[in-house]
């Protein structure tokens, strides 16, 4: 039986580390407030890229929070009971960035006060439209998931389990096809964004959480089992691997129609624009980084699963990026089959607001973390399992 | 306090204005646009012979400028059609600063092979027949009227920027800032967008509906009427003896990304 209990939170590290998450957030939400004002003219989007680091946010937000539900429902869902320590904390911290995500479509989109819309008027071709179900669902099914766990009924919870592991993969897969149905741009439409969407939520999932947790254990002094962390660091490296193996079928796949030859060779090669650097340094770079590290004996320490969860989690919002920029800023083939004018690469360049804003979002999740474990009976006494 | 006498003339007053707008409102719908499917045929010839000779009257050949001179000239180019249009429907237009730029028109230079000689016509909204941009629309604030002509309901649009990520065209707009600060006249008959939403051409819908209500027989938008070559044909689809009916029935015409499916109501004539 694992014993739950809350934190003192008294300590002036806890208070430290809840001021600067708080401290973040103001500075995301003083962001947000400068593009309510002065509108979207303060991101660094354009006519021809009106997608940009939001809409990665929303993406990357969505991913998190659907991996971490996954992780929370191992000991549910696949009956690995050793893992069920982690899984309020998980949860939790699911429940977080699902509100981060949210958020961050609110600070996306440009006209906030007909959000509303999105619920009455329901257009069901639209995965957009699908997907604000799917959300507010999806927190409504977490919540509950996490309230049964409280409980401790054991039936309940799994069933919420299998329930909560389902639509995490609903929800992640129409966030997928908002980009992955877009057929008017060449970088976009493919079969493969979604199960990659999947796979890049439960490596993004994974790679905050683990380090989360090994701050967590280790500043509030509890013993927690390195084997399981290694066991879930290797999980994150080979479903790294499997995410490479995806990229580079989606690039082939795109690169083998000749009529695609000018945007991929933009999107990976041209190096005079900020989508190649973006997806050779931080997204397979990453990746391969996160690989080599737990490839290593220093790997398996607290800092090296740490830093390659965190190298890993920021290589997933590399891929989020190149996702949805370089498509939008290599022209649309207007006249096919003939020479065109104008004609001319948009490069994307964030602007600090942009980074304020997913920063603070991201922030705001941990700060729900961080308070979720003084008023809630989430954190194990031992971070191991016990033998019987 | 309020007698009641008051508060019987207010609530018949409130009655028989809900009333009217009901009736007006019915009116107005009444009205079958299905009778209509609106279309226009681009004579590219006559477009061409158009920009040549603005081109020619500023001294340019397009053919001798850098890659990057042609773009910024056709970004900034204004041949009459572009100018009626922008002043009619409330573009803000802002040609120093080509990321926030707001167009319903834009015109294309386009040519088959690098020996041959460029070709120009006005890119607008197509008008599809299966339009993307409705397709992904989470609010319905994109939304195709009987008549065929793509319209957004601003009062529902919460600028998500799907539409114009799913056009294939790049025909829609984002005001990025507030388009007051842009215009260079209001023109009351046009709602005045506020910055947040997105803008493309409706086909002066505005312009014909009125006309149509007029009793005009063949309501034309601006860019149609100012044309000084008559290069843009505008007419009802469904009307076997419209002028556009006849071109497209008998000449060859393409429409633009054809492959993808969406059917634009727009066609090219000698493209």
């Amino acid at each position: 039986m694992v014993e739950f209990k809350k934190i003192d939170g008294r300590s002036n590290g806890y208070w430290l580390v809840c001021g600067i998450f708080l401290a973040l957030t103001l500075w995301g939400a003083y962001a947000w407030y400068l593009a309510l004002v002065y509108g979207h003219g303060v991101m660094g989007l354009s006519q021809r890229v009106p997608w940009g680091f939001g809409t990665a946010a929303i993406c990357y937000t969505i991913g998190a929070s659907a991996g971490s539900l996954i992780v929370s429902a191992l000991s549910g869902v696949f009956g690995k009971e050793e893992f069920k320590f982690l899984s309020r904390t998980a949860c939790v911290f699911a429940l977080g960035t699902i509100v981060a995500a949210m958020l961050s479509i609110m600070q996306d989109i440009g006209n906030v006060e007909n959000m509303m819309n999105v619920l009455f008027h329901y257009n069901p071709t639209s995965v957009f439209s699908w997907n604000a179900f799917l959300y507010s669902s999806y927190f409504v099914i977490g919540f509950v998931y996490l309230m049964a766990q409280f409980g401790e009924k054991r039936l309940i919870t799994k069933a919420l389990a299998v329930l909560a592991v389902a639509w995490a993969v609903l929800v992640h897969s129409g966030t997928g096809g908002i980009v992955g149905f877009v057929y008017s741009t060449d970088l976009y439409h493919s079969s493969l964004t979604i199960p990659m969407f999947i796979v890049s939520a439960i490596v993004s999932g994974l790679g905050l959480l683990i380090p989360m947790w090994l701050l967590t254990f280790k500043w509030t002094n509890r013993p927690l089992d390195r084997n399981l962390m290694w066991y879930l660091a290797k999980v994150m490296g080979a479903l790294t691997i499997l995410l490479l193996y995806c990229f580079t079928a989606e690039a082939l796949d795109t690169a083998y129609i000749p009529g695609n030859a000018g945007a991929i060779h933009m999107a990976l090669f041209d190096f005079h624009y900020p989508y190649a650097w973006v997806y050779w340094v931080v997204q397979v770079g990453g990746c391969l980084l996160t690989i080599l590290i737990l490839l290593t004996p220093w790997g398996k320490t607290d800092w090296g699963m740490g830093i390659a969860g965190f190298i890993v989690a920021i290589a997933v919002y590399g891929e989020r990026y190149t996702l949805i920029t370089p498509g939008l800023g290599y022209p649309k083939d207007l006249v096919p089959g003939m020479i065109f004018r104008p004609f001319w690469i948009v490069p994307y360049y964030p602007s600090w607001v942009e980074y304020a804003e997913i920063i603070g979002l991201m922030s705001m999740a941990c700060l729900v973390y961080c308070i979720g474990l003084k008023i809630f009976q989430i954190l194990p006494e031992r971070g191991e399992v016990e033998e019987a | 306090m309020t007698s009641r006498r008051e508060f019987l003339v207010l609530l018949a007053t409130s009655t028989a204005a809900i009333a009217t707008g009901k009736a007006m409102q019915t009116s107005s719908t009444d009205v079958d646009l299905s009778k209509y499917e609106w279309s226009m045929v681009v004579q590219v010839d006559k477009c061409t012979e158009c920009i040549n000779k603005m081109l020619e009257k500023q001294g340019i050949k397009f053919e001798e400028l850098s890659l990057d001179k042609q773009n910024e000239l056709l970004r900034n180019l204004r041949p009459p059609c572009v100018k009626a249009c922008d002043l009619a429907n409330n573009v803000p237009r802002m040609p120093d600063n080509p990321r926030f730029d707001c167009y319903m028109i834009r015109i294309i230079a386009a040519k088959a092979t690098e020996d041959a000689s460029w070709r120009f016509f006005p890119l607008m909204c197509q008008e599809c027949e299966h339009p993307a941009c409705v397709e992904v629309c989470p609010t319905k604030a994109s939304y195709k009227r009987p008549d065929g002509i793509v319209v957004i309901d601003l009062h529902r649009c919460i600028g998500c920027r799907y539409c114009m990520v799913a056009c294939p065209f790049n025909a829609r707009t984002f005001t990025f800032k507030d388009p007051l600060e842009h215009l260079e006249k209001i023109n009351p008959e046009v709602p005045i967008r506020k910055d947040g939403v997105p803008m493309k051409c409706e086909f002066c819908r505005w312009l014909i509906d009125m006309e149509r209500c007029e009793g005009v027989k063949n309501p034309k938008p601006v860019c149609v009427q100012v044309c000084p070559y008559n290069a843009l044909v505008f007419g009802n689809l469904k009307d076997p003896n419209s002028e556009v009916s006849k071109i497209v029935r008998t000449s060859k015409v393409v429409r633009l990304r054809a492959g993808l499916g969406t059917e634009p109501k727009v066609f090219y004539h000698d493209l």
